[in-house]
């Protein structure tokens, strides 16, 4: 593991934005982050908070309203458009224009800021494209087109494209949407890996709060009017993701780092049995309205047995058996 | 071996192409409208022929197959660089009104700055004019359709736009022609059939030079080409400038078409068509293969069209727009429909 920490990429008072001829339109000010060498930075906030304007004025493809970007020390402005396609790569969410392109071939224009006026490659070249396949996992689909493989190995090409950009900085805009549940922690597994093993700095916008409060070592949160950073705990200590994630309808546990809808008015109801039935059980009569009370007249219990689980209700006198907690919930008392 | 297997292929279709169009270059010249023996044209081209046959093929059919070639090449590159520019499948000088532009510049020098085509054709300031106008209005019908297509990434918006603006330019020719006397319409009229056998050698040396500045300024921008498969923002963040960059294939694809089109008339659907069979011919997108594969394609294509137009023999000829749209259509049909067409799903 490298070490971690060096400064790679840092903002000072940055005002992001639009800005033209007659008017600015500000959409953030006052952007004071960081973010480190061997870091896993997820950007995260609600939509429109502003993360593609932050990631697209890091990348200077849109100029800041205000304030100061630093790579590596050196002021954006100053590093000149041969130099910076070196220090920084960026992965948009812009659909690829020619989904009949080879793996190979998408991942190789990541060598482009090096080669000559035609694009010849050398051995170098063709190394850094092997190795970027082979870090990705992409090395055995190398000659498949990017219109034949799944959603979650094109944005590994994508990635394996950056990583031929041999830049120690990596930014992504939501490198993770569009994907299912395994390829998203694929995805973010990988970044992770490339910060540990390559001491690559990676900033990654996304959605998906639970990976990224799982897997990053820096959360930059855009919250209306300010960012605010810090490691994810630290952020759920602060209260500061309850606060910009909260709304009437979701609450979020400090204790897991995980949000769940906010249920409302309930009734009680005693539950007693085994896990890890138990704790679904709980989760699903939670779903219909009831929370757990043993002083509740209406009773649940679960238990294993030679036929699998097997769930009792029993409501005053009267008693029922179910095989699959679904008949348990056709069968409660209504309201 | 997967590195060096496909570049063995490329070579072997690259080698195989360009023997075809050796021959078919060769048949342009051995077959025509006038039957002669095929010792006789081989005479003629090293001057040992008679004065008649002599005639036959050094002024009309060496021009006419040099033309093909030429005009083959230059269309289908345009095309090339205009579906890259665009993101496009469907985009060619035809199909995005691009040649009616190109043809509207023409009408106007034909139908009111020179009295007789004819004078056109012996007097090369008129030829590098007719060049100038085509490229001219190649190139406006190209700013609009740019400035339409970075607003609309709808591929079809784009397209009916480019229909439009071809109807809109016919219309324009239409009422020239009202103004212009009989002659010139004749001239007008034969010229918008396509016409590869009604150049001069003079004319020949214009479109040669000019093709091959075209051919140069494509063939330089291989590089930020490949870049922009990959879409604008990854181009521009690779260190492409994008502004410049569009600037010079359009001035590439106005000067390709233009100067082609200012001579030939509109040759329909080789600029559309010819890429997408290089790229199921050489299976590649690099446009280091694919521009020097689609120029031999398209001057192959061409060659094919003209010895079908003069396979009737007997002084008739088949128009080569239509030969040419009748090979071109089912391409661009199969583009349509077939799932080749990436941009519409977008």
């Amino acid at each position: 593991m490298k070490k971690r920490g060096i400064v790679i990429a840092e903002t000072e008072e940055l005002t992001i934005g639009y800005a033209s001829r007659r008017r600015s339109i500000r959409v953030m000010e006052h952007l004071s982050v960081s973010a480190g060498s061997g870091e896993l930075v997820a950007l995260i906030g609600r939509n429109g908070a502003g993360k593609s304007t932050l990631l697209r004025t890091l990348v200077s493809l849109q100029s800041a309203v205000g304030g100061k970007i630093r790579l590596h020390g050196r002021d954006l402005h100053s590093i000149g458009s041969t130099m910076l396609p070196r220090i920084v790569s960026f992965t948009s969410t812009e659909p690829v224009a020619e989904r009949n392109i080879s793996v190979r071939n998408a991942v190789s224009l990541g060598r482009f800021p090096y080669t000559n006026w035609i694009g010849t490659m050398t051995n170098a070249d063709r190394e850094a494209v092997d190795h970027a396949l082979e870090d990705t996992g992409m090395l055995t689909l190398a000659g498949r087109r990017l219109d034949s493989i799944s959603d979650g190995e094109r944005q590994r090409t994508l990635i394996a494209r950056s990583l031929a950009q041999d830049t120690e900085l990596l930014v992504m805009d939501e490198p993770t949407a569009f994907l299912d549940l395994p390829s998203r922690y694929g995805i973010v597994s990988l970044l992770r890996k490339l910060t540990r093993e390559k001491g690559k700095c990676v900033i990654y916008s996304t959605h998906d709060l639970d990976t990224a409060l799982n897997e990053a070592d820096r959360i930059w949160l855009m919250d209306g009017e300010c960012i605010i950073e810090g490691a994810p705990e630290d952020l759920i200590l602060s209260g500061t993701i309850a606060r910009a994630f909260e709304s009437p309808l979701l609450s979020f546990s400090s204790k897991e780092g995980t949000f769940s809808f906010v249920r409302g008015r309930r009734k009680g109801i005693a539950l007693e049995g085994d896990a890890p039935a138990l704790s679904l059980t709980e989760k699903a009569l939670g779903r219909c309205g009831y929370a757990v009370d043993q002083q509740a007249s209406v009773r649940v219990k679960v238990q294993t047995g030679p036929e699998g689980w097997r769930w009792t209700l029993a409501e005053g006198s009267e008693t029922r058996s179910f095989s699959t907690l679904y008949e348990l919930m056709v069968h409660l008392p209504e309201e | 071996m997967r590195e060096w297997l496909p570049s063995l292929k490329l070579s072997l279709a690259m080698t195989g192409l360009f023997l075809v169009t050796l021959l078919l270059f060769c048949a342009d010249i051995l077959f025509g409208g006038t039957p002669l023996e095929a010792g006789d044209v081989v005479r003629a081209l090293f001057g040992e022929g008679s004065p008649e046959s002599e005639i036959i093929v050094m002024e009309f059919r060496l021009p006419r197959a040099l033309t093909a070639v030429i005009a083959g090449a230059a269309l289908s590159v345009s095309g090339l660089l205009m579906q890259t520019l665009f993101r496009n499948p469907l985009a060619g000088p035809d199909v995005l009104g691009i040649s009616s532009g190109a043809g509207l510049g023409v009408a106007l020098t034909v139908l009111t700055l020179s009295p007789l085509f004819a004078i056109a054709a012996d007097s090369p300031l008129q030829g590098w004019g007719m060049i100038l106008a085509a490229w001219a209005g190649a190139g406006m019908v190209m700013v609009i359709i740019m400035a339409v297509s970075s607003r609309m990434r709808d591929i079809m918006t784009v397209l009916i736009v480019g229909l439009m603006l071809a109807s809109a330019i016919s219309a324009v020719v239409s009422l020239l022609q009202y103004f212009s006397n009989e002659t010139m319409l004749r001239t007008y009229v034969i010229w918008t059939m396509g016409n590869l056998g009604n150049i001069s050698w003079q004319q020949l040396r214009a479109l040669s030079i000019a093709a091959l500045a075209g051919m140069i300024l494509a063939f330089v921008m291989v590089k930020p080409l490949n870049a922009m498969l990959m879409g604008e923002t990854f181009s521009r963040t690779v260190g492409v400038r994008m502004r410049s960059t569009r600037l010079m294939l359009l001035a590439a694809a106005s000067i390709l078409a233009g100067s082609v089109t200012a001579f030939c008339g509109p040759l329909a659907f080789i600029g559309v068509a010819v890429p997408h069979m290089a790229r199921l011919l050489f299976r590649t997108t690099d446009h280091r293969a694919l521009m020097p594969g689609t120029a031999l394609f398209g001057a192959a294509i061409l060659l094919v069209s003209d010895l079908i137009s003069t396979a009737p023999g007997g002084g008739q000829i088949i128009p080569v727009n239509t030969v040419t749209s009748l090979i071109g259509i089912p391409v661009v049909l199969w583009i349509i429909l077939g799932k080749n067409a990436t941009g519409g799903r977008r």
